[in-house]
């Protein structure tokens, strides 16, 4: 009896131990954690490697050439980074893209948060105002610039007619015909675009605060105000950082907005460094200047991104 | 009823494609020795056209025309208009690859890909009455043709005839004086010029140039080695234009791009502007009463006494990375021939004006006439380059929005002396 009942036991033990030399070296390579992790990672990498890596370090090997359209490119070492460092238009670019990015990301972040705590709250039809806000973000940018166009029209669009009709002014501004005015424009622009980025994703944040903090605050005595300092902002700050990083690397490189509104006129006064090496490389045909240009751009980003995360990692 | 009748249709497409496929099996290497000798297909790229009929003429009678009698296939690629015409033909050169032939905007950048063209523009020109002198400083290339011209877009003052009959001003103004005295009285009535300063690519240069050249003033030397800007008369024109600017024009033009002249024209904002013909065609499409009342003007005379027009010029050339060069001349040689480029040219109701002297009293002008003024440009047109040569430097120059900076920059404040030192300044590191 015991022999009977033995045998097949000694089988089933058997089997399990066979099955994994079945599937063999592969399937044993795929069970390490290293190896399957990178196999994941292995077709996005070639991915971004091929459509932004190759990209990128053709342009930083063109930074150092003389390259012009259907022309052999000739080494020139930072001759092209010299000739911007004398060049007033580029100056001129890296101070618009400075005022632009800043001024566009503050008025985005601050928005942004107000726009999260509003939707925070309950009330009727939130699902579907929730939905609307994002339509500046669905929107192709093309698209809603040149509707943008037609809002700032001098004579005709929303934006003077209101003034008008509302008895606010004679006449509305020039919104993209002095220089100044055309740079409040496209920070405009700019900050209702990217408003919902920020909204929503300070919204999710909110939303993971435990309500029992606030009960606690609360109970401790502190007011809206006094949970808002002490409760809401430290346990968004995580949130507002990223969102921030993100936000300032997408408006550093903005092209599209300019491009359609202004061409980065009138007088140079809303070229950003993006428009300008794409007016130099695709318009005049300097593609290395132009890709200098371009690359002037990495190392200011990288030392922001580099503060940045160093100060989340701290918080 | 509807299925078994679906499904027969199916095995009747089934056999007709097996058929096909085992005929096309048979005659395959008839193919490929074919193939080698003439290619299937010629890619031919353009900018859409703004008067429609032009395309639509190509697609629906030349490119059948020329498939019948050759068996090559014209594929027509239509780029949209806007300026993303230049970075499609810069992707095309840097990677070898695209359209065989194309309309080369900004040709001076990919010169050295285009093959050699001088046959056909040579026999073309013969057969047609001679081409202009002044679009050979851009097709002709150390003295050979880089490409065939096809048409020129003229570009004129386009005007509100019945405004400016309200101010007394019943013939266009006929200098730069008189057209200033016209446009502030017509500003103080609410209706400002619109003279386009801003970063676009033809509406600005077409009245800024040709007035800087009014004054006696070119960018560069003839030979395109001295920067001949730095002038008192440059001065005095920048001046001019600040004035014009305060007094006649509507205060947005320093910021238009090409289609914002157009808009603020037919609503209604502005009485004046450069711009080509397109403006007219779409009030009679669209606004009929403004489309009567809108009428051309020549660019106005200078101190000098002399008139100017910018050209912007279309033209063919070939690309030496096509598999087959040749028969792409060949294309571009059959389509100028006067069988097929005239009731093509007369299709766009001469909105492409040739730069043939065959056509300077040819009855397609006559279609109406305030399209015959176009014909004029020709006389006194010149390319921005004038009278320098159209190359890569004075490419760049235009492309930085160096010279229309000069003035949008002494509008906006800076001093007339330092704007034009400033551009003088750019222009020298450009030539070098």
């Amino acid at each position: 009896m015991s022999k009977i009942l033995e045998a097949p036991r000694a089988g089933a033990l058997a089997a399990p131990a066979h099955r994994p030399i079945r599937f063999g070296r592969f399937g044993a390579l795929m069970e390490r954690e290293s190896v399957f992790s990178w196999m994941m990672l292995a077709p996005p990498l070639l991915f971004l490697l091929a459509f932004l890596g190759y990209p990128f370090i053709y342009g930083v090997y063109l930074s150092f050439f003389h390259k012009e359209v259907a022309r052999v490119a000739d080494y020139v070492g930072f001759g092209n980074f010299v000739k911007l460092y004398n060049d007033p238009i580029f100056w001129q670019a890296v101070r618009n893209t400075i005022i632009f990015t800043g001024v566009a990301t503050i008025f985005k972040a601050s928005g942004g948060l107000g726009m999260a705590l509003v939707m925070n709250q309950s009330f009727r039809m939130k699902e579907i105002s929730r939905a609307m806000l994002l339509l500046p973000f669905i929107v192709p940018t093309v698209l809603s610039t040149v509707a943008w166009q037609w809002i700032l029209d001098p004579g005709m669009g929303l934006f003077n007619r209101l003034l008008m009709v509302s008895g606010l002014a004679e006449r509305g501004p020039s919104w993209l015909g002095t220089p100044t005015m055309a740079m409040i424009s496209i920070i405009m622009v700019n900050t209702w675009r990217g408003l919902p980025f920020f909204g929503i994703s300070i919204l999710a944040g909110l939303q993971t605060i435990p309500v029992d903090l606030h009960e606690s605050a609360t109970i401790d005595g502190a007011g809206t105000w006094g949970r808002f300092r002490y409760v809401t902002l430290p346990s968004l700050m995580p949130v507002i950082l990223i969102v921030t990083v993100f936000s300032i690397v997408i408006t550093f490189f903005d092209f599209q907005l300019v491009y359609v509104l202004t061409g980065g006129g009138p007088a140079n006064s809303t070229h950003l460094m993006a428009t300008y090496a794409y007016s130099l490389s695709m318009g005049a045909g300097q593609m290395g200047l132009g890709s200098a240009v371009a690359l002037s751009m990495v190392p200011v980003l990288g030392l922001l991104l580099v503060a940045l995360t160093f100060f989340v990692r701290k918080d | 009823m509807a299925q078994p009748s679906k499904s027969k249709a199916t095995r009747r497409d089934f056999l007709k494609l097996a058929a096909a496929g085992a005929a096309g099996a048979a005659a395959g290497p008839f193919i490929s020795r074919k193939a080698q000798a003439k290619p299937v297909s010629i890619a031919f790229a353009r900018e859409s056209a703004y008067v429609k009929n032009f395309d639509v003429h190509f697609q629906n009678v030349m490119a059948p025309a020329y498939e019948k009698a050759t068996g090559i296939k014209i594929d027509y690629q239509i780029q949209a208009a806007g300026g993303s015409a230049v970075p499609q033909l810069v992707s095309m050169v840097e990677n070898k690859n695209g359209a065989d032939l194309a309309w080369v905007q900004q040709e001076w950048l990919y010169r050295d890909a285009l093959v050699d063209v001088t046959d056909i523009a040579e026999e073309v020109g013969k057969q047609q009455g001679g081409w202009y002198d002044e679009i050979k400083r851009l097709s002709v290339d150390k003295g050979k043709w880089k490409s065939v011209p096809n048409g020129n877009i003229g570009q004129l003052m386009n005007y509100r005839r019945d405004w400016f009959d309200e101010v007394g001003a019943h013939k266009f103004p006929d200098t730069w004086e008189e057209f200033l005295e016209v446009g502030t009285k017509l500003k103080q009535k609410g209706h400002p010029f619109g003279m386009s300063m801003g970063h676009g690519f033809a509406d600005n240069y077409s009245w800024l140039y040709p007035l800087l050249w009014s004054y006696g003033v070119t960018v560069m030397d003839k030979d395109g080695k001295k920067v001949a800007l730095d002038s008192s008369e440059t001065a005095k024109a920048v001046e001019y234009v600040k004035k014009l600017y305060k007094d006649a024009c509507i205060d947005d033009c320093i910021g238009w791009l090409d289609p914002a002249n157009n808009k603020a024209f037919l609503t209604g904002q502005i009485s004046c502007t450069n711009n080509a013909y397109s403006i007219m065609v779409s009030a009679k499409r669209d606004l009929p009463e403004m489309g009567k009342v809108i009428d051309h003007g020549l660019n106005p005379k200078g101190p000098t006494g002399q008139r100017y027009h910018a050209l912007v010029p279309v033209t063919h050339g070939v690309f030496s990375y096509s598999k087959d060069p040749q028969a792409a001349k060949d294309f571009l040689r059959w389509m100028m021939d006067p069988k097929q480029y005239r009731p093509w040219i007369a299709s766009g109701d001469m909105y492409f004006a040739p730069y043939l002297h065959a056509f300077d009293k040819a009855p397609e002008w006559d279609i109406e006439p305030r399209v015959k003024p176009f014909q004029k440009v020709l006389e006194t047109g010149k390319l921005t380059s004038w009278p320098a040569p159209a190359n890569r430097q004075h490419g760049e120059v235009i492309n930085r929005w160096i010279v229309i900076d000069m003035f949008t920059k002494a509008i906006t404040g800076t001093p007339t002396k330092n704007a034009i030192a400033e551009a003088v300044a750019q222009i020298k590191t450009i030539y070098g």
